[in-house]
């Protein structure tokens, strides 16, 4: 196994980890946060699959924007999930 | 409740595990990813690849696809986005408006924000006009020019980012993208008699992109800028 | 142990259904509406994960073409079409936003389980206002 498949499984593993991170997470704010990490991580797996267009794009939409949208809403609307 | 609460879970368990077989199963039938035998490289994949470069007028072969030889569905695309920012502003206009200003913000972040922010806007223009050679374009710039003007109204706060323009003006931008599209089409009609063709002239050809590519780029721009203003109540805009 | 081979050669695609089932999950089950959008989300990029996957290609560079590489290419092809889903998700993610805004400013609340029950309530309150001709 070659250093470039282990970085593969190691980003794989933080994705899934991410994932579940999220949908056991109660507070929004963290799930949001913990979104962004995981975009971010997504970005990475894509510049490491030969997409540098769609891992730029996804490093300002996922990990920048969507996050800040969903931390304002946050902000209005309460960060506890009951 | 909480008895509803456990039996809706179950039922959700049972669903996605009935859906997990199928999808394993379909995913195990496909080429291992990287094979060079994937649906993805064949037919017309192969063909962009091949002589794509020459024919979309773009070393960047991505931007030849968005551009050129799937210029239709980038169009509906740029129409989507414009859609959704008018119907997020009518949504949010509706509403009750907080007049809520801006967090105080650590100093050091602000100073930060503040020093970056042109060098974060010169980087987004370059990659919107070096779209057709290096990795980047329309899109990749406009969302780099969005998170921008956002990351500057997190600091300012909303107001000077947002009355930067007037609400017509900041419509128009939000247009850009839509009007210069529309427009391309139409030369393209008149040039070489398909709607977005684009003409074969190597010079005209790299202008007309470059400009579409402006276009994309500061219409989505505009338009990221705007579903945040409508989300964080923003009042002009 | 083939199957073990097969399922490691596709771990890719793995991860990727994998990451789909975990946010529709998060979709179907959660009964917050914002934690259902970034359920949502994680689907997306998930479904952009496998698409970017089915273009790649061993030892494959970026679909940027340089004089003189012959090298294989990443397909172009579902770059392209992931880069506008990208921009179509944020549009959807935000617009869903700006609904949920309205649904907090309508209800006060955003959890399913608490919104269903004063709806007809609200419902007519809303009609009484406009004219409440449809009664």
């Amino acid at each position: 196994m070659s250093p470039t498949d282990l970085l593969d499984l190691v980003l794989l593993a933080l994705l899934l980890t991410g994932a579940i991170g999220i949908a056991m997470l109660k507070d929004l704010a963290a799930c949001a946060i913990v979104f962004s990490a995981y975009s971010f991580v997504m970005c990475l797996v894509w510049a490491h699959r030969g997409a540098p267009d769609v891992a730029m794009t996804e490093a300002a939409v996922g990990a920048g924007i969507t996050t800040v949208l969903f931390l304002t809403v946050i902000s209005r609307v309460g960060r506890r999930e009951k | 409740m909480n008895a509803r609460r456990r039996t809706a879970r179950i039922l959700a368990f049972a669903l996605l595990a009935a859906l997990a077989g199928p999808l394993i199963h379909g995913v195990l039938q496909l080429p291992a990813p990287g094979s060079a035998d994937a649906p993805a490289h064949a037919n017309v994949s192969a063909n962009y690849v091949e002589r794509g470069a020459e024919s979309g007028g773009a070393e960047n072969l991505v931007t030849g696809v968005l551009l050129n030889f799937r210029a239709l569905d980038t169009f509906g695309e740029v129409i989507v986005i414009f859609t959704a920012w008018l119907a997020a502003a009518a949504v949010a206009g509706t509403g009750s408006r907080s007049g809520r200003r801006a967090i105080p913000v650590s100093p050091v972040v602000d100073y930060v924000i503040r020093a970056l922010g042109p060098f974060i806007a010169v980087f987004a223009f370059f990659v919107i006009v070096n779209g057709h050679v290096l990795p980047g374009g329309g899109f990749q710039g406009g969302v780099v020019l969005g998170a921008m003007l956002i990351l500057l109204s997190l600091v300012l706060g909303p107001a000077p980012v947002a009355g930067a323009f007037s609400a017509r003006h900041w419509a128009w931008l939000r247009a850009t993208g839509v009007l210069v599209f529309a427009a391309t089409a139409v030369i393209g009609l008149v040039l070489t008699g398909h709607l977005f063709g684009l003409p074969s002239e190597p010079g005209l050809r790299k202008s007309l992109m470059i400009v579409l590519e402006l276009g994309i780029g500061v219409g989505g721009g505009a338009v990221l800028a705007g579903l945040f203003f409508a989300i964080s109540g923003t009042d002009r805009a | 142990m083939n199957v073990l081979a097969t399922a490691l050669g596709h771990v890719d695609y793995l991860v990727a259904v994998a990451l789909f089932l975990i946010g529709a999950w998060i979709l179907v089950t959660s009964g917050n509406l914002v934690k259902k959008v970034i359920g949502l989300n994680v689907m997306e990029t998930s479904v952009f994960a496998f698409i970017v996957t089915t273009g790649m290609i061993d030892g494959g560079a970026p679909p940027l073409v340089v004089e003189g590489m012959e090298g294989p290419y990443a397909s172009p092809l579902p770059h392209a079409l992931v880069l506008t889903g990208i921009v179509v998700a944020v549009s959807i993610t935000s617009l869903a936003l700006v609904l949920i805004l309205r649904v907090k400013s309508q209800f006060g609340t955003i959890e399913l389980d608490e919104i269903v029950p004063t709806d007809e309530v609200r419902g007519a309150e809303d009609s009484d206002a406009i004219g409440g001709n449809d009664d």
